[in-house]
């Protein structure tokens, strides 16, 4: 027997097909009621599954194989276009339509010559399953995860498979060109942005020379409209999560109510160029060389995404100790260089957890070498150790009764049970360590404003290895 | 023009690889729960399954109740040997 939640039965009846257990007997609690109550009106209901005989139904066993024709379509394009973007209602989401196989938005119609258009941008042959190109090891939220080298890579919710030519529909679909298929095969390696099932699409980094290759923006409006291959490959993972991972809300996954940051599409690339001197590029950090080219998924959820502050008080701060920042760190009157990540981490802790990504432009990123900060892992720890507080105050945190598994984990920092630590022992609110918490980025421009979103390092890939 | 617009052309399947599944029934029940080696897999949502616990164990005695209890999405796995020696299993609160 199995116990929901009320609205989840569509998933449950979903995902008991998927396990090969399509009659799993369920029954559904309450999101309302208090516990006890909850638990006295479905408590002989779960009893009663256990002992009650089979139907006839729940006895029979057999096979579940959907069709899955390679040509999907034929028709004129006129045609095409309103085959691809045809919805269906469901009622998990008040019968709102939703896409059948695109993300929401009109697409480019794949045709197989359009399909074969796209293949030219890799080496790979068209039947190769998107496998790992090396062993990596993933850690996410409490639990980790690993792979090795030659692995089918599997899309979730639906623990699909994949073949290049269905990325490659894919990213016609998109509206991206033969050579965004690299960045866009190493998308797909890395899961398409399907995550557990509910990865929204994902968001990414990349870092090595493809940018300039392909024609990135990553100076000005680098998260605006305009720039096809930002715009396109961004919106590639939510595209892969509806087709390859068979995401259907409210049927195959829940996702709670989605994000804007990854709404759309969500890239950036790293302007290594403007990095000061003494600090190594996201590839080198991640291991591999300048000239390689990777793809970092991140997951972009919280913090924000905007510009922290008016980029002339930025200037201000540095170039003459004048305006709010100055006031702010104590130093009127006084020019730079200034500890910028003094104003930005203040109380940023107080009601969240974890690390995130900083983007910034290269005079900010020379203030904070100028400052002290010769090499970014020194920024990592020093904003890691900013957001220590006491076990005491770290208990009336709404996510670590997850993340420590009940308080029943080992504390990563003493590498003691979290229940043998003292109220006042200090640990760190802002994630389990430096370099995972924390990424710090650099992009073009000149205006002094930089962005932040959630998420520190994490596995990439290669996008060479799809070339 | 007319001709490229009435041109019939072959489209591509966006949707990945789905493995046929092999489905099986559900598992025989049980003519009593007394003396049956009962599992309960709590997964998250402790409002509800803590109260869930301690009436299971409280008004069915008779029934050996074992407990494994995680606050991560996926359920503690019973072992080989456990399999062997549980009758059934209350899988909750899924989520």
């Amino acid at each position: 027997m199995l116990i929901d939640l009320t609205e989840e039965d569509n998933k449950v009846r979903h995902d008991a097909l998927i396990y090969g257990v399509p009659e799993m007997r369920f029954v559904s609690a309450s999101r309302r009621l208090p516990g006890p109550e909850d638990v006295d009106n479905i408590l002989g209901s779960i009893l009663e599954g256990l002992t009650r005989p089979l139907t006839a139904k729940e006895k029979k066993g057999g096979k579940w194989a959907p069709e899955q024709p390679r040509i999907l379509f034929e028709g004129t394009l006129e045609e095409a276009e309103e085959f691809y973007n045809q919805t269906e209602k469901i009622p998990g989401i008040h019968n709102a339509p939703f896409s059948m196989y695109t993300d929401g938005l009109p697409v480019v119609v794949p045709t197989e010559e359009r399909v074969e258009d796209m293949l030219r941008g890799t080496s790979h042959k068209p039947d190769e399953l998107i496998v790992y190109q090396r062993d990596e090891e993933i850690a996410m939220d409490a639990a980790r995860f690993s792979h090795r080298r030659g692995e089918v890579v599997q899309f979730m919710p639906m623990f699909r498979t994949a073949t290049v030519e269905q990325v490659a529909v894919n990213a016609v679909m998109a509206g991206c060109k033969p050579e965004y298929f690299p960045v866009v095969l190493a998308i797909a390696e890395s899961g398409g942005g399907t995550g557990d099932g509910r990865g929204g699409g994902g968001a990414y980094l990349v870092s090595g020379p493809i940018y300039k290759e392909i024609g990135m923006n990553v100076s000005y409006g680098r998260i605006g409209p305009g720039n096809p291959p930002n715009k396109t490959i961004g919106r590639v993972g939510s595209l892969l999560w509806r087709n390859l991972g068979g995401y259907k809300e409210m049927v195959s996954t829940i996702m709670t109510y989605g994000s804007p940051v990854t709404n759309g599409g969500f890239i950036l690339a790293e302007y290594a160029e403007g990095l000061p001197k003494g600090w190594k590029g996201l590839n080198e950090e991640l291991g591999y060389k300048k000239n390689e080219s990777v793809l970092m998924p991140i997951r972009a959820g919280t913090w924000g995404l905007g510009q922290e502050h008016m980029p002339g008080v930025y200037r201000s701060l540095q170039k003459s100790g004048h305006g709010g920042i100055a006031r702010f760190l104590n130093v009127k009157g006084i020019p730079g260089p200034h500890n910028y990540l003094d104003f930005i981490t203040d109380g940023i802790w107080k009601t969240m957890e974890g690390g995130f990504t900083l983007v910034l432009v290269p005079d900010m990123a020379k203030d904070m070498y100028d400052f002290g900060f010769k090499t970014k892992q020194a920024a990592y720890e020093y904003i890691w150790k900013k957001s220590f507080e006491t076990v005491k105050e770290y208990k009336l945190r709404g996510r670590p009764d997850y993340h420590t598994n009940g308080w029943t984990a080992i504390e990563k920092t003493s590498g003691k049970h979290w229940r043998e630590l003292p109220d006042d022992y200090m640990v760190p609110a802002g994630g389990d360590d430096p370099f995972g918490s924390y990424n710090i980025i650099v992009c073009d421009g000149q205006e002094t404003a930089s962005q932040r979103f959630s998420g520190g390092h994490g596995p990439a890939y290669s996008i060479d290895a799809w070339r | 023009m007319a001709a490229t617009k009435d041109k019939v052309y072959k489209c591509l399947n966006p949707v990945g690889i789905q493995e046929p599944v092999d489905t099986f029934p559900l598992a025989p029940r049980l003519n009593t729960l007394d003396d049956k080696n009962i599992h309960l897999s709590i997964c998250g949502e402790p409002d509800i399954t803590i109260p869930l616990e301690k009436r299971l164990k409280g008004d069915y005695p008779s029934i050996n109740w074992t407990v494994k209890k995680t606050y991560n999405i996926n359920p503690v796995q019973l072992t080989e040997e456990e399999r062997k020696t549980t009758d059934g299993v209350i899988l909750g609160v899924c989520w």
